[in-house]
């Protein structure tokens, strides 16, 4: 525990990533807490569509069926709606908080399925090494050449668009680098001789894997695991934009998906996720740089 | 310059300290050190892991890469302070006058040059030569050094050489200006025993020959017993004791170079063994930096750092016991 | 004296593989070829040679980290050569190995209290409190302060390192230790602390070592006999005194002229060859100065030339 002290030390010491670190703790607290004090995102109010945010105006012509002619309103934005709000009058920041669960969901628990699946065929077959080694890493090599996006559209298609299953295929497809990482830094462990050791004193393959290999590789995975949650927060948002993610929640694909006809009049609509998008990426990517730095060894 | 005995130094070194400044502090690499190579002698400084022996070897050809620096001293060769002159005219000097071999064979030669070539390439950096000229010279150096059939291993590349065939090929390259010092840095650390043995001869032979200058690297007493005119002993950035080679492993008078050579030589029951570890630089004791592992420590030796004592011609060592003050 | 441990003809080659779906062999190297010896119970046997020569893969060859490819390795009238992975919990309790390098030889993200303590968990050797007391009676044994247990390897100094690496060996009470170049990595001043840890031990405890090492002076100190390897066998093997008095194998000679103080020093032409395919004949052939026709074609045997003084060459 002291050594995970000392990491933190000399991660404290990345100001980009103490900053992404922010970030993410910041939208992980919205995302827990966002439904206590918001409307419900799903919520349709025609009456109140494409508010902007405050201080902002919005030149709508309407056709006025009395006066038979189009008048012209001005929307201002109101401090109700702080974002504003959609095309169909939902609230843009009760859906942008819903946004923010669904992709660090998406972003956490595909990487967590991706990263379990690549340390255990990398370390498998770094460890076991040859039959072994070459049938895991074939099965990768064929597994990276799949147009990853492809492959995701097509399980969507296939299987139809809930989020748990969205979260499954991001996982499943996405273990291949983890898999190739973890492989090569077993490798060069494996013939460490503290591994000789631990088997010179008779512990089990099960011992080594799991008291030696893995905390050893623990750094570099949870390395890349920042990195590659960006990537699975993108795909997410990939599918939902062309229309595949689940319809039942929104998330910032989703609501990107329909801000883009807007784009002219309501850019908020569209604005508003991309942003969250773009910083979400930068902060995980920041983060894991950062870690990355921190962790070299002997970077003293 | 006239050396401590009265005889031409062709190197002189003296009160030569280079400190690193690292984030933890500064470490005192080497600290204060003066010694003279004389012409066609070899000098072997010894020391164990962190004595400075290395960082002095990167000193004399200012090779030190921040965060180190020298930060004082004379290096004095050919009537020049090495410290003083611009670094354009030290490159002249780099491999041209002064020529070093690194401890790693494998890892000082170009993978995708073949041997001539790089030799070749030395050469000519320095010295203005027709390139079949530079060949022939080439192989010259080659078969000097002993390595077989030197018309086709010109050709060939390093991976196609053996640990102890690519020293010898460093050799050559270093001879290959016909360098007035050489400086050898372990150099047969990384061989085996027996082609250790060919190493070594191979130096007394060029010694023998061109009566070339060598400063010789070490932590192995048994290579210093062989080849060493004079000795150096260092330890922690230290000189403390320097002589005739003779001097030095018969009489013995600093703790610690009595400690050393107590460790390799006894032949008893019990081996004689140096208490303690090698003191971090960074937080270097008091005094003597010595005393903490010195058997025969006194108070002085813990408060003031001694000055050399000579004890005979050219045998001089750093203790209170001797004086040193 | 009854043998503790006995190896007859013992061979490990390791096969040169190309391509990995679809492997050829593209022959051995023959890293242990044809290695008899004995180590009686607390002695001291040295074994020395050149990298590449062999002697580290015999080391752990004897302990079973490497599988032998013919020959018996048999500690106290028990056949361990082929014992099956669950017998060989006990054989681990038996015969230990120190490390060269002792700071490769320690997990970087362990402390070294809990290293040393691994041997006792897997042994299930007591409980929690029981383990701690006898981690920190092992660190005293091997002369460190117990407070260390807390710290990584990296905060510690080489030779303190090592001391651990012996403390981790000692664990389960070992009768013989196979001690792979256990100072080389070490400084010189230091080195001498960890030689005299390691005959104090032995004398304490009633070990048997196997001490690997290339250094001459080392194994003079260590030793009660020696044993000198070149390409994958012994070829000479001999009580220590005996041995350093008149070597009779060229190589050893050749070894022994370069320690310090000696007078005429033999310089061997030539390199190692290749243990993928040694010379015939003597192996030693090719370098030997004192080589003859028949060492060219035929290969001697290791003999008894005097009362344990065992040579294979032709000339005795």
């Amino acid at each position: 525990m002291r050594l995970a002290a000392y990491y933190w030390e000399r991660t404290k010491r990345q100001r980009p990533a103490m900053a992404g670190l922010a970030f993410i703790i910041f939208l992980i607290i919205l995302a827990v807490s966002g439904p206590f004090f918001t409307v419900s995102p799903t919520q349709v109010n025609f009456d109140e569509k494409n508010i902007p945010p405050p201080g902002f105006t919005l030149e709508q012509s309407i056709y006025n069926a009395s006066s038979g002619g189009f008048v012209t309103t001005v929307q201002r934005g109101t401090w109700e709606h702080p974002l504003g709000t959609d095309g169909m009058g939902r609230d843009m920041l009760a859906m942008l908080i819903s946004g923010a669960r669904v992709s660090l969901l998406v972003g956490l628990l595909a990487t967590g399925i991706a990263i379990i699946i690549g340390a255990l065929i990398g370390i498998t077959s770094a460890y076991f090494g040859g039959a072994m080694d070459s049938v895991l890493m074939r099965a990768t090599d064929i597994f990276m050449t799949f147009p990853f996006l492809l492959l995701l559209i097509l399980i969507v298609y296939l299987f139809g668009s809930s989020l748990t299953l969205i979260i499954m295929a991001i996982g499943l497809t996405g273990w291949t680098g983890t898999a190739r990482l973890v492989r090569s830094e077993t490798l060069s462990l494996r013939t460490r001789e503290f591994i000789m050791a631990s088997k010179a004193l008779g512990a089990s393959h099960l011992r080594i894997i799991f008291y030696h290999l893995l905390p050893n590789t623990l750094s570099s995975i949870i390395v890349l695991a920042t990195l590659s949650i960006p990537g699975a927060i993108l795909a997410e948002a990939a599918l939902s934009f062309i229309g595949l993610g689940d319809p039942q929640v929104a998330s910032w694909g989703n609501i990107l998906n329909a801000g883009q006809g807007s784009l002219q009049t309501a850019w908020w609509v569209a604005v508003e996720p991309g942003m969250m998008l773009f910083f979400t990426v930068l902060a995980f990517n920041f983060m894991g740089e950062g870690m990355r730095e921190a962790f070299e060894p002997g970077g003293d | 310059m006239d050396s401590e005995n009265g005889d031409k130094a062709i190197l002189s070194v003296s009160g030569l300290r280079t400190y690193f400044f690292t984030k933890n502090g500064t470490v005192k690499a080497v600290d204060d050190i003066s010694f003279d190579l004389r012409k066609g002698e070899i000098l072997c400084i010894v020391g164990e892991s962190g004595s400075g022996k290395t960082v002095t070897a990167l000193s004399l050809l200012r090779l030190i890469e921040p965060p180190g620096r020298i930060v004082e001293g004379k290096i004095m060769f050919e009537e020049k302070n090495l410290l003083d002159i611009p670094i354009s005219e030290m490159q002249k000097i780099r491999g041209n006058r002064i020529a070093m071999i690194f401890q790693d064979p494998h890892s000082s030669l170009n993978p995708v040059l073949t041997i001539g070539e790089q030799i070749t390439e030395a050469m000519t950096a320095h010295r203005n030569l027709a390139k079949s000229e530079a060949k022939a010279q080439t192989i010259e150096l080659l078969r000097l050094v002993e390595i077989p059939e030197p018309e086709r291993r010109f050709h060939e590349y390093p991976h196609q050489f053996s640990g102890g065939m690519k020293q010898r090929v460093m050799v050559a390259m270093a001879l290959a200006c016909e360098p007035s010092v050489l400086i050898a840095d372990e150099p047969t650390t990384a061989l085996d025993l027996t082609i250790q043995a060919q190493i070594l001869d191979l130096f007394m032979e060029l010694r023998k020959k061109f009566s070339m200058s060598i400063i010789y690297i070490t932590h192995d007493l048994g290579v210093v017993s062989e080849l060493a005119d004079r000795i150096a002993v260092m330890y922690g950035g230290r000189i403390m004791e320097k002589g005739r080679r003779d001097d030095v492993l018969k009489n013995p008078l600093h703790p610690y170079t009595r400690g050393l050579i107590d460790c390799l030589l006894s032949e008893s029951e019990k081996l004689a063994s140096i208490p303690g570890t090698i003191p971090n630089l960074i937080d270097l004791p008091e005094g003597c930096i010595f005393h903490p592992r010195c058997i025969s420590a006194m108070d002085i030796c813990r408060t003031e750092r001694p000055g050399s004592s000579k004890i005979e011609t050219e045998h001089y060592v750093y203790c209170f016991r001797y004086g040193g003050r | 004296m009854t043998p503790l441990v006995e190896i007859k003809d013992l061979k490990k080659y390791h096969p040169l593989r190309q391509g990995y779906i679809f492997s050829k062999r593209r022959g051995e190297v023959r890293a242990v070829d044809g290695v008899s010896f004995s180590i009686s119970e607390g002695e001291t046997l040295g074994l020395v040679g050149e990298s590449g020569c062999g002697k580290s893969t015999l080391g752990r060859t004897i302990l079973r980290l490497e599988e032998p490819d013919s020959g018996s390795i048999v500690f106290r009238s028990e056949d361990i050569t082929h014992i099956k992975a669950k017998d060989m919990k006990w054989w681990r309790k038996e015969a230990q190995m120190v490390f060269q390098d002792p700071k490769n030889s320690l997990d970087p993200r362990m402390t070294v209290g809990n290293s040393i303590e691994e041997a006792l968990i897997i042994h299930d050797m007591g409980d929690q409190k029981k383990r701690e007391r006898r981690v920190k009676e092992l660190m005293i044994k091997v002369g460190l302060e117990p407070d260390l247990m807390a710290r990584y390897p990296h905060e510690l100094s080489g030779g303190q390192q090592q001391r651990i690496g012996i403390a981790r060996a000692l664990a389960v009470n070992p009768k013989l230790i196979v001690a792979d170049e256990p100072v080389s990595a070490l400084d010189v001043s230091v080195q001498a602390q960890i030689l005299n840890l390691l005959a104090d031990l032995k004398k304490e405890l009633g070990l048997s070592y196997l001490f690997i090492a290339h250094n001459l002076w080392v194994i003079r100190y260590i030793s009660d006999r020696v044993a000198i390897m070149y390409l994958g066998k012994i070829v000479e093997l001999a009580d220590k005194k005996e041995l350093f008095r008149s070597p009779l194998h060229p190589y050893t000679e050749a070894l022994l002229s370069a320690l310090p103080g000696k007078k005429d020093r033999i310089i061997l032409k030539g390199e190692v060859p290749s243990p993928v395919d040694p010379p015939s004949g003597c192996r030693f052939h090719p370098r030997c100065p004192r080589r003859f026709d028949r060492c060219e074609r035929e290969e001697p045997e290791l003999k008894d030339i005097c009362k344990g003084h065992f040579v294979m060459c032709h000339l005795y």
